[in-house]
């Protein structure tokens, strides 16, 4: 029964069905909101979906050159690592896999995609794809930092003086004391973390590492058909994934006592912090230089992550 | 069980692949044009890619330069089945006004088969977007052929 | 019977040396028959102890020539072996042990083997004795011995440039070490007159002399050097990069660790300082500077094993960091990590190992690339380790790096103080770095494009790929079942730190301690822990087969797979936008570089600092030892 339980877990809720559709949705509402604001109808919402199946229908290429192992398992690895993450992250009360993992890890797994895309793309052989793991490297080293910052800062906020990494303590600690973004110290790290989003996910300005008119899309260069469309979906998981952990460190605090209630409402919140997030510094920004892009992240970014710090850190 | 969804999903997100072989850029910025808000190809599920591996249509515009042919060739051959060869303007289809040069090697279906030819020098966006739109259709159709 | 093991061990190292001395020096096959069977013979010795020391939680003594102590006062040189020593020494023959066997593929055709085999066993046996021996003077011995050996072993293959200038480097400023270790020795002899460190222990427990300060603070320096800690690092680097890589492995791998037993054995059995504050301050300082110049003068490396050294450098850095926590959770990690970095390390050395060797001594990571289709098991290897040391779950890295980040946290919370906050967030930043450097090597080595020198290279032969193979399913157990190794393994040696009155009991008679006034320290020996790898790792594993086969391996409804068909070339070649492919390859110096463009005022400073001078080398020594003897005698007395 357990062992069908969690089967239940990693393939429909909140695993992989789940990640995928809200992710796959996601999409579609970024670009339409996108399109909106160029004053432009936009694709269909489903648009994200028939990409996605399009390419499942092509020719899946193996450059000669090309390391076949690698180049074929790197998109499913960061596809299953990108279904196991959302087990870990809080859906207001509910937890899939409660207590088996806290933010130190959840910070290491959403790393698996990131090194998952270096190695398809470094295994591909290509030279564009050389230039776009070395960005993407650099652009994961940018945001680390401050990403870092806030989750500690979260930690001391929720825990005291005691260690509290675990997600679930801080829903509940939202639950009971208001949501962590209606204490004003906390805000700067909420902002920080609203810009680390589009950073992780890979989207515009931070898209340094895929910039698809300057070096072919990067670490994606060779890649077609089905792989190519496990890492566009990758791309969309992510999205519900960053946004699902911004909702359950900042505005976790509701609790309805229906699990289906509350996973549409936390998905609602998602999609309100993706348009602020990824949607509106998209549709308003050109792409950033990569070494514009370091310095922003280490020194704005990780300056307002560390006001935060040290507010909370001496008592506010 | 996706077989439907796959075939139709082909007909409705065609990622386009841009080829200028030797264009006077007048037939590139309509195609550009295309995507601006004005006209919006996004509607359809048009989208620019940035390599040919990922594309289903190649747009090529331009008389074939012998410069540029080689090229061509091997872009269009890197491009995953199914996909659609497109011209734009009459270039790639006559030689339009550098018909017999020296330099010139066209026109386009001496080398691959051209699926939707849009005329005109320059054409439309509006020619453009029904043009592509005709290809995205045939598309489909091989797409379905694929797994006859 | 198992009292003599320990002493059996090191004799038996020792024997084992001479004999290959005159018998192996001309016959290989007796050569290697010696070597193998005295390094398991000699394991066998070690993990026989296992039981007595880590499972039942004895100490084992033992007075050389029956030199028992007389009126209090221990005269002989005593042996003994508590969970801490039996530890580390595990961690060295393990790693000597596969170096050895890595050392017959590696070393074949190299002259005077005779000699290389001698010494190898002469720095297993020093090693074995620092880590087991009960005497302080005897620690002594074994550093020099350790330190002479592995001077000879970094300039052993005498003909590769830069080979001797690496030894003359390392050989001066580990004799500084050496010679600030002997001032201390020679210091506390003459306050405390006896050299058994358990009665030190008992001696030195009710509060520090200005001399016995002075030798705490040349005692800890000396070992610095010993372990590599930034500014002491410096010579680390470029014996790596020459030295053979089995000798890498067990540089990184085990010598380092000695230095950073010597300062947990110093600092808190015999001196007990660890519950000092400013103690704590000045060792995680250490530890964290470590951490960060190691592994961002990684970044900017481009010799294979030159990173690999500087990135020992860093993990050190994190084990030090760990002790100087001062608590158990915080030794706990730094232990588990010591062993962990044994694991990846070596597998990475030896995996560098095999790359060279294969190419014919090629190191710069401009001139390579594309191994991984000529070289695919050591290429799975390398991706091991390098997931391992970058702390990637599920593999060991993660497991002691966690528990290190949850004690530095922990600790920032409990003192409310900002700085263990800082130290947090350097650790887990240095780590996300590593993984770019490794990131960085797997461009530049393993995966891009070929070159056509490297056209013709083959996968390194078996008796290389098995002891990779080990430690590669080693680094991935140890990280799955981290839980049962931290409570059962670890954790004794833990106690055994804290436990100084069973330590001189056993040495010094029943009670000595007690008339000594010496008590236990408080410890908690709470491990606080919420990851299961195991069910991660199984979901994972059953999930990632059938997502394979479901989405890439089903030929139905998708369009097909293509292989490369030689008929149609163009179609498989890289897109070099229509162009006809060339060589093409993004080499190590050109990867990062928005990071290294926005760092280049600190790699100024560093390119200053790494002037490759021995006497500006020994200057930064000298001013870091001065360092800590003033803020000793500043904060401490």
């Amino acid at each position: 029964m357990t062992i069908l339980r969690y089967v239940f877990y990693i393939l429909v809720f909140p695993g992989a069905l789940f990640t995928i559709a809200v992710g796959l949705f996601m999409a579609g509402i970024d670009r339409k909101v996108i399109a909106h604001m160029q004053k432009r109808v936009g694709p269909p919402l489903r648009q994200p979906m028939y990409d996605f199946f399009k390419l499942l229908g092509k020719e899946t290429i193996i450059p000669a050159k090309a390391n076949r192992a690698a180049f074929l398992e790197a998109p499913v690895l960061s596809f299953v690592s990108l279904c196991f993450i959302m087990l870990f992250i809080p859906i207001f009360g509910f937890t899939a896999i409660n207590g088996a993992a806290d933010m130190i890890v959840i910070l290491y797994l959403v790393t698996i995609p990131g090194a998952a895309l270096i190695i398809g793309g470094a295994s591909s052989g290509s030279p564009f794809a050389s230039i776009g793991i070395s960005r993407e490297m650099v652009t994961m080293m940018a945001y680390e930092l401050p990403f870092v910052l806030v989750l500690l800062t979260v930690a001391k906020k929720v825990g005291g003086d005691q260690l509290v990494f675990n997600l679930s303590l801080v829903s509940e600690y939202q639950a009971a004391n208001g949501s962590l973004l209606s204490h004003w110290s906390m805000i700067p790290a909420a902002l920080a973390m609203l810009l680390v989003i589009p950073a992780e996910v890979g989207t515009q300005p931070f898209d340094v590492a895929e910039a698809e008119n300057e070096i072919c899309e990067g670490p994606l260069v060779e890649y077609s058909g089905s792989p190519l469309a496990l890492f566009k979906l990758s791309i969309n998981m992510k999205m519900i994934i960053m946004t699902g952990l911004f909702t359950s460190m900042f505005l976790g605090g509701i609790r309805t006592g229906f699990v289906a209630l509350d996973a549409v409402l936390f998905v609602i919140i998602c999609i309100a912090v993706m348009l602020v997030s990824i949607t509106t510094i998209h549709a308003v920004t050109a792409r950033l230089k990569i070494e514009h892009l370091f310095k922003f992240y280490w020194t704005v970014v990780a300056g307002l992550a560390l006001v935060s710090t040290i507010l909370v850190w001496i008592g506010m | 069980m996706f077989k439907k969804l796959i075939d139709k999903s082909a007909a409705k997100s065609p990622w386009l692949f841009h080829l200028n072989t030797g264009s006077c850029n007048g037939c590139d910025i309509e195609i550009v044009a295309c995507l601006t808000p004005r006209y919006d190809a996004e509607r359809f599920g048009f989208k620019l890619a940035g390599s040919p591996r990922h594309a289903d249509i190649l747009v090529v515009s331009g008389p074939i330069t012998v410069q540029s042919r080689d090229r061509l060739i091997r872009t269009i051959e890197q491009t995953p089945e199914p996909k659609c060869v497109v011209s734009i303007g009459s270039c790639p289809k006559s030689g339009n006004v550098f018909k017999g040069s020296y330099g010139i090697d066209g026109p386009l279906d001496k080398y691959v088969h051209v699926d939707v030819s849009v005329a005109g020098c320059t054409p439309k966006p509006e020619a453009i977007m029904e043009g592509l739109y005709k290809a995205a259709l045939i598309l489909e159709k091989k797409r379905e052929a694929m797994h006859k | 019977m198992i009292q003599h093991f320990p002493v059996l061990a090191v004799m038996g190292m020792f024997l084992g040396a001479f004999l290959i001395e005159i018998f192996g020096s001309k016959n290989a096959a007796v050569r290697n028959a010696i070597s193998f069977i005295t390094f398991t013979v000699v394991a066998g010795l070690v993990y026989a102890l296992i039981k007595p020391i880590i499972i039942d939680g004895g100490v084992i003594a033992y007075w050389m020539g029956n030199w028992e102590p007389v009126a209090g006062y221990a005269i002989g040189i005593g042996y003994e072996v508590d969970a801490l020593g039996l530890v580390f020494a595990i961690i060295a023959i393990t790693a000597f042990w596969i170096s050895n066997l890595y050392s017959f593929g590696y070393m074949k055709g190299e002259h005077h083997l005779g000699h290389y085999y001698t010494l190898f066993m002469m720095l297993c046996g020093s090693i074995l004795g620092f880590c087991m021996t009960g005497d302080l003077f005897n620690m002594y011995i074994m550093v020099e011995i350790m330190t002479f050996s592995a001077v000879a072993l970094t300039g052993f293959i005498t003909d590769k440039d830069g080979a001797l200038e690496a030894a003359l480097k390392y050989l001066v400023l580990c004799s500084l070490g050496s010679g600030f270790i002997l001032t201390g020795i020679a210091l506390i002899y003459l306050q405390c007159h006896t050299l058994n460190i358990a009665q030190l222990a008992s001696m030195l427990s009710g509060g520090l002399t200005p001399t016995t300060l002075l030798a705490f603070a040349l005692t800890v320096a000396g070992f610095g050097v010993k372990s590599f800690m930034v500014p002491f690092h410096t010579p680390l680097a470029d014996a790596h990069a020459v030295a053979p890589s089995p000798i890498s492995m067990v540089l990184s791998g085990v010598v380092t660790k000695a230095g950073v037993y010597g300062m947990i054995r110093c600092i808190y059995i015999m001196f007990r300082a660890m519950d000092l504050t400013q103690m704590q301050i000045i060792i995680t300082a250490f530890g964290a500077v470590t951490m960060f110049v190691g592994v961002s003068m990684a970044l900017a490396q481009h010799d294979f094993k030159r990173l690999l050294a500087f990135h020992s450098i860093s993990q050190v850095g994190y084990i030090i960091t760990a002790a100087g926590l001062g608590t158990a959770l915080g030794l706990t990690g730094g232990i588990f990590h010591a062993m962990n970095h044994m694991l990846f390390k070596g597998l990475l050395f030896l995996a560098a190992g095999a790359v060279l060797h294969q190419t014919g001594g090629v190191t710069n990571l401009d001139k390579l690339g594309g191994l991984s289709k000529r070289m695919p098991h050591t290429t799975v290897c390398f991706l091991f380790g390098a997931a391992a040391i970058s702390g990637l779950p599920p593999f060991n890295g993660f497991a002691s790096k966690w528990l290190i980040y949850q004690a530095a946290y922990t600790k920032a919370a409990e003192t409310g103080n900002f700085y263990y906050l800082i130290i947090t967030i350097t650790a887990l930043v240095v780590s996300v770095m590593t993984l770019a450097s490794f990131v960085k090597i797997a461009q530049a080595v393993f995966f891009g494009q070929l070159s056509e020198e490297n056209k013709d290279v083959k996968e390194a032969p078996a008796i290389m790929l098995v002891p990779m193979y080990i430690l590669a399913a080693l680094c991935l157990l140890t990280g799955i079942f981290y839980r049962p190794i931290a409570a059962d393994f670890i954790l004794p040696a833990v106690r055994s730190t804290v436990d100084v009155v069973k330590y001189i009991d056993v040495m010094m008679g029943e009670g000595y301690a007690a008339a000594a006034g010496v008590y236990n320290m408080a410890v908690s020996n709470v491990m606080v822990s919420s990851w299961s790898p195991i069910v991660y790792l199984i979901l994972f594993i059953t999930v990632f087969i059938a997502a394979f086969i479901v989405i890439l391996g089903s030929k139905s409804d998708r369009g097909a797979t293509v292989e490369v068909d030689p008929k149609n070339a163009m179609k498989h070649s890289n897109f070099f936008s229509g162009e006809e492919p060339v060589y093409s390859h993004v080499g190590g110096s050109d990867m990062l570089w928005g990071y290294k463009y926005d760092f280049k005022p600190y790699y100024r400073v560093m390119e200053e600092l790494h002037s490759g001078r021995v006497t500006d080398y020994c200057n930064m020594v000298v001013i870091a030892t001065a360092i800590i003897v003033v803020f000793m005698f500043m904060f401490m007395r």
